[in-house]
């Protein structure tokens, strides 16, 4: 009889917590089906409408905000993977003062708070003649992720026995040859985890966004505040481009939970 | 590749190493290294983002930020406050999930779908809907007090209220990557050491207390010393919720720099404190590094 009790305060208090958890994004979209004329009576009222969807995108900048946010978390999806593959197998495989010297450097960088580099990078940029461009918002992206993504992939590939490709090697196989087809390959359940993490995150970003593009490449996250003017902040539009904004996330929590779950592991 | 190729000494081992590093390392220069230098560069001189004289001024513009109230006395403490509460009320809360879920047979792919949801969303949407909750006249949250009775208030128009706000979102954010990875962890434990004190007689809180919470500790601290780091550094959601008002108050270190730069224009200033800030945060991420490495070692 006492369990029974305990059992059903249990499942009550882990019911508590998800309602908590999930409560700011289930308001936040019901604030989005509300016309304006009921905006600031959410709880009451019984009028709802999909017209805030349509006006949000109809603002200027809003679609191809969409656009570019999409294209620059691709991109960086792509090519941060890219070069941090090859890092991290690098650590992984070879021991000596190269490697930890390569180790020590992405340490030390890591630990550099963002605003660090970001103020400085605003006028990089400007001096090479990339600011506000894909180039100029993409670069950073990668910078950023090579630290933390090189440990990553370390771990990875720590995880890989090297035995396959030291036969590969004796077998006349080239390094290059041994790390595409045997080590990759292995790695690849690792890899998609993390690119699906790298995606949503660069998705996400606001302060790179913010410092490092104008009106020319408009991002998502910084678009997004643009529902604030002297009037006071049209809640119902900002809702709806909110509940836009985390369909991705969204569909990555409902599908390829799995992959997220054991990426997330340090 | 082509600098490795010079040096034809090389062996052909290190040039396969160079050659995988090269990439990142030469984005890493470009886009890191250099911004951090030319920072440095001109904390140490005059230079006005409308007015770049870029005269050497030697320590003057660290003087000036170590000695503006604003700074030490809002600045540095709401940084500090924001750090200790939110790791700590991230970890407690996630710590708590993660012994919950546990023991949870049924239902944990729906529950841990809820839980990963804060995760995915974005921080600067999760701030916007936190700011529209918290409105301090249409928004739930008084909607909801002036209901059951009590007095509204104006949450984002003072100082305390506004750190809480900001405070509770982060801990909202990250409190489902604390229960993950600890989950992970608890899961990964061996079951012998707490079987054994269960026929012991021990009850549950000495379990967690003497087996579980020790053996956890290595997970504990790589996720306590990286979100302490990543929380010194927090902007998106102090900028999109309060921007650091009222008055400044709610200012932390990253919103400090930026506003210098870039809404004041003092660009010598605004990189003079991220400097600060980077070696502030360097030392704090040694020390405990240290300390909680040391009560890993004592716990084994």
């Amino acid at each position: 009889m006492k369990s029974e009790w305990k059992r059903v305060f249990f499942g009550l208090s882990l019911t508590a917590v998800c309602l908590l958890l999930a409560f700011p994004v289930l308001w936040m979209g019901l604030t989005a089906v509300r016309p304006a004329s009921g905006v600031f009576y959410v709880h009451r009222g019984t009028e709802f409408s999909l017209g805030n969807f349509v006006e949000a995108l109809s603002k200027p900048p809003m679609v191809r905000a969409f656009i570019n946010s999409g294209a620059i978390a691709t991109l960086a999806t792509v090519f941060s993977l890219g070069v941090t593959i090859t890092s991290g197998y690098m650590l992984s495989r070879f021991s000596g003062k190269l490697s930890n010297t390569w180790f020590g450097l992405i340490y030390l960088f890591r630990t550099v708070p963002y605003i660090s580099w970001v103020l400085p990078l605003y006028l990089v940029t400007q001096a090479w003649g990339i600011f506000d461009t894909y180039a100029g918002l993409l670069l950073p992206h990668i910078a950023v992720h090579i630290c933390f993504f090189s440990w990553l992939m370390k771990g990875f590939f720590d995880g890989i026995d090297p035995d396959m490709e030291l036969a590969a090697l004796i077998d006349g196989c080239s390094r290059w040859g041994a790390f595409c087809r045997i080590a990759l390959p292995a790695a690849i359940p690792g890899i998609t985890a993390l690119a699906i993490l790298t995606w949503l995150w660069t998705w996400n970003e606001f302060l790179f966004a913010l410092i490092l593009t104008g009106s020319r490449t408009p991002m998502l996250t910084v678009a997004m505040a643009q529902f604030v003017h002297e009037l006071g902040i049209e809640w119902n539009l900002m809702s709806a481009t909110a509940v836009m904004a985390i369909v991705p996330g969204l569909i990555v929590t409902l599908f390829a939970q799995e992959y997220v779950v054991k990426g997330l592991r340090v | 590749m082509v600098i490795s190729r010079r040096r034809l000494r090389w062996r052909e081992r290190e040039r396969f190493m160079v050659s995988l590093i090269l990439p990142a390392f030469v984005i890493l220069i470009l886009f890191q290294a250099l911004p951090i230098l030319m920072g440095a560069n001109a904390s140490f001189r005059s230079w006005a983002l409308y007015n770049p004289q870029k005269t050497f001024v030697g320590l003057a513009n660290y003087k000036r930020v170590l000695t503006d109230p604003v700074f030490y006395g809002l600045v540095l403490p709401n940084t500090f406050l924001f750090m200790l509460t939110s790791v700590g009320g991230g970890l407690l809360a996630g710590l708590t999930l993660a012994v919950m879920l546990n023991r949870m047979f049924r239902f944990e792919r729906l529950v841990r779908t809820v839980i990963l949801l804060p995760l995915m969303v974005a921080p600067v949407v999760a701030a916007i809907m936190i700011r529209w909750m918290f409105n301090d006249q249409f928004g739930i949250v008084n909607v909801v007090l002036e209901a059951l009775g009590f007095e509204p208030i104006p949450w984002l128009a003072k100082r305390w209220t506004g750190m809480l706000v900001v405070i509770g979102t982060d801990i909202w954010l990250w409190t489902p990557w604390f229960a993950l990875i600890l989950l992970a962890g608890l899961r990964s434990q061996p079951p012998e050491p707490r079987e054994a004190a269960m026929i012991d007689g021990a009850n549950a809180w000495q379990i967690f207390r003497n087996i579980t919470l020790p053996l956890l500790r290595p997970v504990l601290m790589v996720c306590i010393v990286i979100r302490s780091i990543d929380a010194f550094r927090v902007f998106d959601i102090v900028w999109t919720i309060t921007t650091g008002g009222p008055a400044r108050s709610t200012e932390t270190f990253s919103l400090y720099a930026y506003q210098q730069a870039f809404v004041f224009l003092n660009f010598d200033l605004g990189s003079a404190a991220s400097i600060v800030g980077a070696l502030i945060i360097m030392v704090v991420g040694g020390i405990l590094y240290r300390v909680l490495s040391r009560l890993v070692e004592v716990s084994r």
